[in-house]
């Protein structure tokens, strides 16, 4: 019996030893896949800052309003952020890498869902992150022309815009990367109509005298302040 | 020009000179007619056709000869009447004509006329001039000689009464409303006529009638004496011209002419402080204007154009504005300044500068009317401004580069004017021998330039058409006569100038250049292009071949 | 020199055949048919009273205009007397119609003009406006005469208004350019201007005529180009400016316009205002002419009333452009009861923060000028309130006040230009 026990464990500690050397180098080439993903992350992270520091990526942040909510949202600069975001994919790329060379099915698998859905999320992320900035700019295009027109609500028709636009992008977001799609396109199909009108008067950031003209002629309820009565020059 | 052609003055090249300081033959220091009758075949060579003499009549010279003493006589210091007779003659003989000066507006007061006139209010001579007791009467005539009189009115202590006199106060003014003194001037006139002058150039023709409430200038009466003077003229006389003195804007010198029974030539004034202007403007619009303004008178009538004479530039037949520029660019020296006027030469007005003075004898010789230069500026003379009056313009010629510039014997203070003497005009500089001996000098220039002018007749009697080049600095106008044409065009400008021309209507001519028969491009339908260097001028005779 | 590109055939040819010039009067057009016929004669009898002895040239730079502006202007006919009168005229009086070519709008017609000024070498050059009809031949020679005296270079027009007029000019352009520059100009947007061949060879020289700037803020750039180039300034009393328009833009155009042309002008200057500490007035030249007469009122408390409405609206912009202190006040402004109070401080300090958010361009550039146009009606709106019975004195003082208060905000202003982001 004795004897038994000691050959059965002598063939399960083979049998590890075995695994471990077939795991052992896999493992040492995953860990320098994970070190050297790091070490390139970290620099891809440095370079991305560098870039978006000479574009002025945080001034066109502020301006789109996104520095603001971000703030709020106690996260760090929209430049920090971004270079964060660049360090931790290409991280998670060479971990998913090194994980694949341990050759764990399951874990292939899940690796290979991965791979097909990050490229969706960055195109999700960016379609918000433009979202954003349309958003923003067409939200104070027609609050100032709502203002100076002297249209009833001016707030309340800017923030419609704005609402408007940061839906579309994040419908256009969530269909992206396939999340409850039947549902966003049915909020969608109803809020297009809602669409239309916003788009209709963010033209007037590229028209903003025509928009104007056209809003003047068409919604003469508020009254005139007398600005054009004076004589101003 | 014919001899016998009654019309030669319209054709005629005019040479004004003073006997006094021409050449002088008798070492007294001042020129007679001895002398200038051995200067005429200089004259001759010149190409002048028409000798104009200042007067040479007895005269207390305070007024340089034209306050008259005696009508009937030449003074003494010029030589007598049979060395008048001879140089006449001579003239006649070398084909040159020959007018000399009738001052019948006024007489010295030492003419024995006044002094009998004077003597008492009951002389029969009293009313041969204008006397008044008052001095307020005729206020509205202007005072001609502004520098030296106060009024026109004269106080004659003698005859306790008030004389007129238009000009010095020793000048008094005879009253041609007498029919005795037009018949004594007609007298006048026929004692010289007799001795065979050609013609006159009547002095201070405006200014011979006076009446209450007027300007006494260019009254209708002053006509009514001219026509008898003509008509008796005409009636005994033929080829004999009278050049009236009226310095009055060309359409009040216009009634001078008549129907052409009045003067047969009268002197452009207005034109002349014109061409000084535009020349200093660079702009043509002065000549252009006052040509353009310049009414027609009667076909055997002309105009008598200059550039300078024996008196001031004047700038009476001008605006104010046009005057202080004419003053502050051309006599920046007020000594210069005279009665309305500059008293200063051709070439020192235009700085000696050969190109502007060929440029205004160019102009002098082309545009219509028949022109006069005055003596020494075909050499390019100086003047003296510091001599009185007027005299600095009237100094004597200059011949040469030796004794009294050639023009007396005298010694040099017994002159009668003193030489000019300076380095740049003076005579050793500036004389007649030297520029002969030099083929370009301006005397020979001018001989050519008169030369030229008279190989055509469209000069003298041609109409005159102004073309507008968008380029206001350069001048151009056409002559025609008949089926002959010449194109003149002047630079005004001190620098380079393109203009071009319409000449469409030409269209088909030739463009032959008159000085040295240069033939130019033919004029075509579209604009005609010419360049022209600082101050440069061209005639082109128009050939159709 | 000028560039070939400026100048058609047509317009070079004419400059051939003026030559050289004393004095060039130049008028851009475009469809002013029914006015520039007394412009054209005022100008001819300028030259022919003023400027007797003077080379002279009319240049008209035309738009292309489709109601024969340049027929009128080549026809237009000056009386002379038919005898030579003190007056008569010594010299041709040359007169060009010619279209420009270029960018649409009042920089390329001007261009053209100095382009033509400097090829003719002229001494002095006005520019006059086709549209005032109260223009006189003692306009042009106030505007030329100094220059043309080799007293100065550029010579601005002081127009006889009734303070309460030009609003615009009064409230904004005048105090911020004359606290910046450092020189009181009364009129820095004037349409007229005189000045010299060296002033017209300079600005030809500069790097504005291809930009927005030039089309619609030329005027206000040629006042800073020539306060800050180192030119010899003054100003000279025209009298009443009349002005009758075929086409008068709305209040929104006319302020983004000039607001946002004051601004850029500002900006391409800096180099120059940043190290200048004082303020000076500008030496007037010749008599004042004229009396000005009060303007149709504008009941202000409209203004006001939609000013309140307005800042809470635009809370959201605002306080992107203005301080946390500024906005505060604003809006304790806003809110607060009765006639609208709105301060000098208040108001030059808001300007300034403007300027800088268009410096800085914390957003698009339109918008924040639009954004300054509520608050320049509300500002406006409580001067009127406060100075409609006002004498023409008292309101000169008050706008003189309002002047001087630019002047003691200019050092914060000159803090804050160069360092990114403060507000």
């Amino acid at each position: 019996m004795a004897q038994m026990i000691a050959d059965t464990l002598r063939q399960v500690g083979m049998n590890f030893v075995d695994a471990l050397r077939v795991f052992l180098p896999r493992g040492v080439i995953t860990i320098s896949i994970v070190v050297a993903g790091w070490l390139i992350a970290t620099i891809v992270r440095l370079f991305v800052r560098r870039i978006l520091r000479w574009v002025r990526f945080n001034l066109a942040c502020e301006r789109a309003g996104i520095a603001a909510l971000l703030k709020s949202a106690e996260l760090p600069p929209a430049e920090a952020l971004a270079a964060s975001t660049a360090f931790w994919l290409v991280l998670v790329g060479f971990l998913l890498s090194g994980v694949d060379v341990l050759g764990f099915a399951t874990i292939q698998g899940l690796v290979s869902a991965l791979a097909g859905f990050i490229p969706r999320l960055l195109v999700s992320i960016a379609i918000v992150v433009v979202g954003f900035f349309a958003a923003n700019l067409a939200w104070r295009a027609t609050l100032l022309a709502a203002v100076n027109a002297r249209l009833p609500s001016p707030r309340l028709l800017g923030g419609a815009v704005r609402s408007l636009i940061l839906i579309l992008a994040g419908a256009m977001a969530l269909e992206q990367v396939a999340v409850a799609r039947t549902i966003v396109l049915t909020a969608f199909a109803i809020s297009f109509g809602a669409v239309m009108l916003g788009l209709a008067i963010a033209f007037g950031i590229g028209g903003g005298g025509i928009a104007r003209r056209i809003l003047e002629h068409q919604f003469p309820e508020r009254e005139q302040s007398g600005a054009d009565d004076l004589p101003h020059l | 020009m014919s001899a016998l052609d009654p019309l030669w003055y319209k054709d005629a090249v005019f040479y004004q000179l003073s006997v006094k300081t021409f050449c002088d033959s008798t070492g007294d220091g001042v020129g007679d007619f001895r002398g200038l009758t051995g200067k005429l075949d200089y004259l001759r060579g010149l190409g002048v056709d028409c000798l104009w003499l200042l007067p040479t009549f007895p005269s207390p010279f305070r007024d340089d000869g034209y306050d008259i003493a005696d009508y009937y006589n030449i003074h003494p210091m010029y030589g007598t009447l049979q060395d008048f007779r001879e140089f006449l003659a001579a003239a006649h003989e070398r084909g040159l004509r020959v007018i000399t000066e009738l001052v019948v507006n006024h007489t010295s007061d030492q003419h024995a006329w006044f002094k009998e006139a004077r003597s008492s209010r009951d002389n029969p001579r009293r009313n041969w001039y204008v006397w008044s007791d008052s001095d307020d009467r005729y206020a509205g005539a202007r005072i001609i000689f502004l520098d030296t009189e106060r009024s026109n009115w004269a106080w004659d202590p003698e005859s306790k009464a008030y004389y007129w006199h238009r000009f010095f106060s020793h000048q008094p003014d005879l009253n041609y409303d007498n029919p005795a003194v037009r018949e004594e001037i007609w007298n006048v006139m026929r004692f010289w006529l007799d001795l065979g002058v050609d013609g006159f150039r009547v002095d201070a023709v405006p200014y011979l009638i006076e009446r209450e409430g007027t300007s006494c200038e260019n009254l209708p009466e002053t006509h009514d004496v001219l026509k008898f003077l003509r008509g008796r003229l005409d009636s005994h006389y033929s080829g004999k011209v009278l050049l009236a003195e009226a310095n009055q804007w060309p359409e009040d010198v216009r009634p001078y002419f008549g129907d052409g029974d009045e003067f047969q030539m009268a002197f452009h004034f207005p034109l002349m402080p014109r061409m000084f202007m535009a020349l200093r403007l660079e702009d043509r619009k002065p000549i252009v204007e006052i040509v353009e303004r310049t009414p027609a008178i009667p076909d055997s009538c002309q105009w008598g154009i200059f550039l300078r004479n024996h008196d001031e530039l004047t700038l009476e037949m001008v605006t104010e504005t046009e005057r202080d520029y004419m003053y502050e660019e051309y006599a920046r020296d007020p000594v210069a300044r005279l009665n309305l006027g500059i008293r200063r030469r051709l070439a020192p007005l235009l700085e000696s500068d050969r190109r502007r003075i060929e440029l205004m004898n160019g102009m002098l010789m082309s545009l219509p009317g028949a022109p006069i230069v005055y003596y020494g500026d075909e050499i390019g003379m100086g003047d003296n401004i510091y001599l009185g009056d007027r005299n600095g313009v009237r100094t004597p010629m200059q011949w040469n580069g030796g004794w009294n510039a050639g023009f007396s014997s005298a010694d040099p203070e017994r002159l009668v004017q003193p030489l000019i003497s300076n380095p740049l005009y003076g005579y050793q500089a500036i004389n007649v021998e030297s520029q002969e001996r030099t083929e370009h000098s301006l005397l020979n220039w001018m001989r050519r330039l008169i030369t030229v002018r008279r190989s055509s007749r469209v000069f003298s009697r041609g109409t005159t058409t102004f073309l507008q080049p968008a380029n206001h600095r350069v001048l151009a106008f056409l002559r025609s006569l008949d089926r002959e044409q010449v194109l003149v065009v002047c630079n005004l400008s001190s620098t380079a100038q393109a203009a071009e021309l319409d000449l469409r209507q030409l269209a088909g001519a030739l463009p032959i250049e008159m000085f040295g028969k240069s033939l130019f491009p033919r004029i075509g339908g579209a604009s005609y292009v010419l360049t022209l260097g600082p101050y440069d001028f061209y005639w082109f005779k128009l050939r159709r071949i | 020199m000028a560039e070939d590109s400026l100048l058609p055939d047509e317009l070079l040819h004419h400059l051939m055949a003026v030559g050289q010039v004393d004095v060039l009067v130049g008028i851009p057009t475009l469809n002013n048919a029914g006015t520039i016929a007394d412009v054209v004669r005022a100008v001819h009898r300028a030259f022919s009273r003023y400027f007797p002895r003077d080379r002279t040239v009319l240049v008209n730079s035309d738009g292309g205009s489709t109601d024969d502006t340049p027929a009128i202007v080549r026809d237009a006919s000056v009386e002379e007397a038919d005898t030579l009168t003190v007056s008569h005229r010594l010299r041709t009086t040359h007169r060009i119609s010619t279209p420009y070519h270029g960018v649409p709008g009042k920089g390329s017609a001007l261009r053209q003009i100095l382009a033509a000024a400097d090829l003719t070498q002229a001494r002095a050059v006005a520019v006059l406006d086709p549209e005032v009809t109260s223009v006189t031949p003692e306009w042009i020679a106030a505007l030329i005469g100094p220059v043309r005296a080799d007293q100065y270079d550029f010579v601005m027009p002081i127009y006889n208004r009734h303070p309460l007029e030009a609003m615009l000019v009064t409230q904004i352009v005048r105090p911020l350019l004359g606290a910046i520059y450092g020189w009181r100009v009364r009129e820095p947007l004037a349409a007229e201007f005189g000045g010299s061949g060296r002033f017209v060879t300079w600005s030809l020289e500069q790097d504005v005529w291809g930009s927005e700037l030039a089309r619609y803020g030329i005027d206000v750039w040629i006042t800073g180009a020539a306060l800050s180039g180192g030119f010899r300034c003054c100003q000279a009393p025209l009298g009443p400016r009349v002005q009758t328009s075929t086409h008068t833009p709305g209040f929104q155009d006319v302020f983004q316009q000039v607001v946002g042309s004051a601004f850029a002008c500002v900006e391409t200057q800096a180099g120059y205002w940043v190290t200048r500490q004082t303020a000076e007035p500008l030496p007037i030249v010749g008599p004042s002419r004229g009396e000005a007469s009060r303007p149709a009122m504008v009941d202000g408390s409209r203004l006001t009333d939609a000013f309140r409405a307005d800042i809470r609206a635009l809370r959201a912009v605002l306080g992107t452009i203005l301080s946390d202190d500024t906005m505060a006040a604003l809006d304790r402004l806003s809110s607060s009861a009765g006639p609208l109070d709105f301060p000098d401080d208040l108001w030059g300090t808001i300007v300034y923060a403007f300027l800088l958010a268009y410096h800085r361009a914390v957003m698009r550039r339109d918008h924040i000028t639009q954004a300054l146009a509520p608050l320049y009606l509300g500002r406006t709106g409580a001067f009127l309130l406060r100075h409609a019975d006002a004498d023409p004195p008292a309101v000169e003082a008050a706008l003189e006040s309002l002047c001087s208060r630019f002047e003691q905000l200019k050092p914060a202003l000159v803090e804050h230009w160069n360092q990114p982001g403060q507000r």
